[in-house]
């Protein structure tokens, strides 16, 4: 457990005030490994873990795991789609996937998904944080954010949790400091992060500012004075930094654009790239549509290809750049959809269906050409290998070497796993 | 058909798991039908009855009002925080200056900065009672309310997906209005509690509406109105408190018949009248399914006796009658320490909404008096603020002295507090002009912020739970403020423009300068700073606007000394 309990308040805040003082030398890797080693903690975390980074391709309003993952061309509510071989012998994935196809031997699909949120906001939430909205009157913390926690660096200019296309969800009890950066355009890149006026008259603002600030906090000594003062300083060091150039997609080249795909989602599949390999330990890039209660297949078709296109583009990109290793892509949606094909207009589609579905994971330590569950010939239940959001949020942090039993504590002192005690990482998947 | 009757058979529809709106006529035809099948499943619903409870006759309350003289309870503040400094052998900071005490007050009280002309006229002043003057002035003007609503509201409202179609702005202004007219926190309690209605007509119902559902209901009163934490243990018995899950559960009986009818989505907005009504009949709203942990318990007043609730009147007003009564050992001192951690940056019991006995407080004996002068005031919330606004203690400078600079909990100087997203948005408007748009939701608008003003805020929002001296803001919401909007170019210049006016001399602009922002007059360090900037300048306009933009930025801007 972190060891707070053990500080009393005014250290406590001194440590976060240190921890938050990075940008002034502190290292904070030195000092929670030197409290936790003084608490005599002991942690279960993967210390082979290889992921340094994630990428979270999420598919917003629930992908078909049907039409997509878990194909089933001998049942009732089979759609349109054909199945295909992969690189991965025995696996077969939707005809709509030739990319992912290609690179299967360097992932894994979860099957057995089954969880317990069929609504949008509530299955979000749920599949973000492994808990229930609501749940014990708390907040809770979005992987993202757990993961900027965690395993960020403070010392970085960047931000360590960068949401693309999306608000996501936020950092909960743990505060501010750990919320993502958002980017609504990868074209246009962090809103903010440059100045409304030429460089030297910046740069002039700036250097009154810091000749202004210094009695203040002089006379009245308090923390948040400091904290300010600390958070301007890692903002202009941000605007100023070579690596913010990780948010310009001109530097990028017209061939690599090119294999991404031109669409807003392409961009921040390629943005994403660039954060990683920057240094960001936590990317989520949102490709939206997915809630087809009609025309499913018209629909998953087109969103598959930019889809295929953009991520098949960063597996191989990574790849090249030597980084798949350390990254790990995960792709899906809050939830599955219906093994039937409903009757509902000329263009039938494919409701909400949390019980059974599926996701994938590639590079980052999975292990290549893996299936883990599987479904009944419908696609409707989950018969081995049944994995819930706990299980998922569990995995993800064993592969990036994440205690997941480690408990946070909130504004109240209240303890909390960082997974709920449900969870258990699905260990198989693991390479 | 009446809007209860609608609800009602809404409700009975939806319980069937229709859970599509259907036409009011046909669904109360069913309703019957389904009313008669379902009889024997709606006495399993019918809340346990405790042979030993007790009956409570709802009654709003009325209680009386003698406050006792303002300098009294302030002199009576400063002994309580006095004797312990004392005991700690500290030396207590002196009190504030003028400009010190001006900008505390204005952004404690109103939430936004003095006018620079208004600055000028208090410094200037030399009427010794210009203090107590200026605070009651504060007190009675709008932003009194404002101030006050804008903390409500984000307590009231949870961020949270089921809330999402519900606007925030009805609550914000309903409380805004209810602090300004000195409605007193007992009946606003009791209003808030029992509401009921269409939210148009009764806009405090929208309280009960974003917190939907039996349990978010039962911790949002607990913790804003009894000053309690007891939502660990809607799943678990607390394992650091006395409070047990039959005590949870006990309270969440009072919310079992409130029914909320409001949009699920865009879509079916234009056909639903958004509001809450209760059931008048045995049973549980559709709203609230039940867990295993929570069937069989009666329904309890908070570490008090068992209830006996009445099968067909709304149970809400019995809860209320209860926490409303001057006896109620929750509801008073839930009050004052809120307040206390408004103007004092902390609460005497913190977390401030987790007050038990095992978390004491710093000052019990000044929480106590407090307490019962809150409650012989008749809850009188403007009283209150007096009281604490008028002591010597809330009038300390913030500034520390070598030995009380380790002290944050006894009060030896003043806590600098951080401006919440409200008071910031509003004191920057106040300087550069423009957008300063409260505006009132009419109708059912998306919950989802909806003016300049409220973005804003919800950008800022920190955690629940953290202090007011809390500094959360992050690399985006400095970036914002150095290059957002709110801090352009052409807003930096003409803001200066209007505030520096047809002055030339360079001492002249920047006393102007700091006046309107900062509220005060510049050291002679700060001068000499600021002239020789000035003095390097090529173009005085756009040196104004750097100036401008550069104490914009600072920390003392940002906080409330």
């Amino acid at each position: 457990m972190f060891p707070f309990n053990s500080l009393s308040e005014k250290s406590r805040r001194e440590f976060l005030r240190l921890t938050s003082a990075g940008v002034f030398g502190v290292s904070a890797s030195g000092w929670l490994g030197t409290l936790a080693h003084a608490a005599g903690s002991t942690t279960p975390a993967n210390p082979k873990a290889k992921a340094k980074a994630c990428i979270l391709i999420w598919l917003d309003g629930g992908a078909s795991h049907k039409d997509m993952w878990d194909l089933k061309p001998e049942s009732k509510g089979a759609g349109e789609f054909k199945p295909i071989k992969t690189t991965a012998p025995g696996i077969e994935i939707s005809e709509h996937l030739p990319g992912y196809a290609s690179l299967m031997k360097y992932g894994a699909l979860i099957r057995g998904m089954s969880t317990a949120e069929g609504a949008h906001p509530r299955a979000k939430y749920n599949m973000h944080t492994g808990y229930r909205e609501g749940q014990g009157g708390v907040v809770y913390p979005s992987i993202g954010s757990i993961v900027a926690k965690e395993v960020g660096k403070t010392e970085f200019p960047l931000p360590n949790f960068v949401s693309i296309g999306n608000r996501s969800f936020g950092a909960g009890f743990l505060g501010p400091k750990y919320q993502p950066l958002i980017v609504t355009d990868p074209a246009r890149g962090v809103e903010g992060l440059s100045a409304t006026v030429g460089e030297g008259q910046f740069e002039k603002r700036v250097n009154l500012l810091q000749e202004l600030e210094a009695s203040f906090y002089h006379d009245y000594q308090a923390d948040n004075i400091n904290d300010h003062k600390t958070t301007y300083a890692r903002a202009v060091t941000l605007m100023k930094s070579k690596e913010s150039k990780a948010f310009d997609l001109s530097q990028e080249s017209a061939k690599t654009k090119q294999a991404y795909g031109t669409s807003k989602f392409a961009e921040g599949v390629l943005m994403a790239r660039r954060l990683v390999e920057t240094g960001i330990p936590f990317v989520e890039v949102t490709l939206g549509g997915w809630d087809t209660h009609q025309d499913n297949f018209t629909r998953v078709k087109n969103l598959s290809a930019t889809l295929d296109k953009a991520v098949s583009a960063l597996i191989n990109d990574l790849k090249d750049r030597g980084l798949l290793e350390s990254t790990l892509v995960i792709t899906m949606g809050e939830f599955g959809r219906t093994p039937n094909i409903n009757n509902r207009g000329a263009n039938p589609g494919r409701d909400h269906y949390p019980r059974a579905w599926s996701l994938c994971m590639m590079g980052g330590g999975v292990k290549g050409g893996y299936v883990h569950g599987r479904t009944d010939k419908e696609g409707a239940v989950v018969e081995e290998g049944k994995t819930n959001a706990q299980d998922f949020l569990a995995t993800v942090c064993t592969l990036m070497g994440i205690d997941y039993t480690k408990e946070n504590e909130t504004g109240t002192k209240r303890p909390i796993r960082i997974v709920d005690k449900a969870g258990k990482p699905v260990k198989e998947i693991i390479a | 058909m009446n809007f209860y009757k609608i609800l009602a058979a809404a409700v009975l529809t939806t319980s069937l798991g229709l859970l599509v709106w259907q036409s009011p006529t046909i669904a109360a035809d069913k309703a019957q039908a389904v009313q008669k099948k379902n009889k024997k499943a709606l006495d399993k619903n019918t809340p346990v009855v405790d042979p030993k409870a007790i009956e409570l006759k709802p009654q709003k309350p009325e209680n009386p009002s003698n406050p006792s003289p303002v300098l009294e309870v302030s002199k009576l503040i400063d002994q309580e925080i006095n004797k312990k400094l004392k005991e700690a052998k500290l030396i207590p900071s002196p009190q504030a200056d003028d400009a010190e005490f001006l900008r505390r007050a204005y952004l404690d009280i109103t939430g936004v900065i003095p006018s620079a002309s208004k600055t000028r006229e208090f410094l200037e002043s030399k009427d010794p009672n210009k203090r107590a003057k200026l605070i009651d002035e504060l007190i009675d003007s709008k932003g009194f309310g404002n101030r006050l609503g804008d903390i409500w509201a984000n307590l009231m409202y949870p961020q949270d997906s089921d809330n999402r179609l519900t606007p925030k702005a009805p609550i914000r202004e309903w409380m805004a209005k209810s602090f300004n007219e000195g409605k007193h926190w007992d009946v606003m309690t009791w209003e808030l509690i029992t509401a009921t209605g269409e939210a148009e007509k009764v806009p405090e119902v929208t309280y009960i509406m974003a917190n939907k559902g039996v349990d978010k209901l039962t911790d949002s009163v607990g913790k804003l109105f009894l000053g309690v934490q007891i939502q660990c243990a809607q799943c678990h018995n607390h394992p650091f408190t006395h409070w047990k899950q039959t005590e949870y559960w006990g309270l969440a009986q009072f919310f079992y018949k409130v029914d909320i009818q409001a949009a699920r989505n865009a879509n079916q907005a234009a056909n639903i009248t958004p509001g809450v009504s209760e059931l008048n009949r045995p049973g549980r709203s559709r709203n609230n399914p039940l867990p295993e942990s929570a069937k069989n318990v009666p329904a309890k007043l908070l570490g008090a006796e068992t209830v006996k609730l009445p099968p067909t009147e709304p149970y809400r007003p019995v809860l209320a009658t209860w926490m409303t009564r001057p006896d109620n050992p929750f509801l008073a001192k839930a009050m004052v320490n809120r307040l206390w951690w408004q103007y004092f940056g902390r609460g005497l019991v913190n977390p401030v909404d987790d007050m038990s006995d095992e978390n004491s407080p710093s000052h019990p004996e000044l929480l106590a008096a407090l307490t019962k002068e809150f409650v012989k005031s008749g809850f009188d919330v403007k009283h209150m603020v007096r009281c604490l606004t008028n002591s010597e203690a809330y009038q300390r400078t913030s500034k520390p002295n070598e030995s009380n600079k380790d002290d944050n909990e006894l009060y030896s100087h003043q806590n600098i507090k951080v401006l919440t997203g409200e008071q910031l948005y509003d004191s920057l408007v106040s300087i550069t002009g423009g957008d300063n748009d409260r505006p009132m939701a009419k109708g059912l608008v998306r919950g989802l912020p909806n003016s300049n003003r409220d973005r804003f805020a919800q950008f800022f929002l920190g955690t629940d739970n953290a202090l007011p001296t809390d500094y959360e803001a992050g690399i985006p919401q400095a970036l914002r403020l150095m290059n957002g909007p709110m801090l352009s170019q052409q807003r930096m210049v003409t803001a200066s423009q209007r505030i520096v006016g047809k002055k030339t001399s360079p001492s002249e602009v920047v006393d102007a300068l700091y006046l309107a922002t900062l509220n005060r007059h510049p050291s002679d360090e700060e001068m000499k700073k600021v002239t020789t900037f000035l003095s390097k300048a090529n173009d005085t306009r756009s040196a104004y606007a750097d100036i401008l933009w550069t104490l914009l930025n600072t920390a003392e801007f940002t906080l409330n000394r």
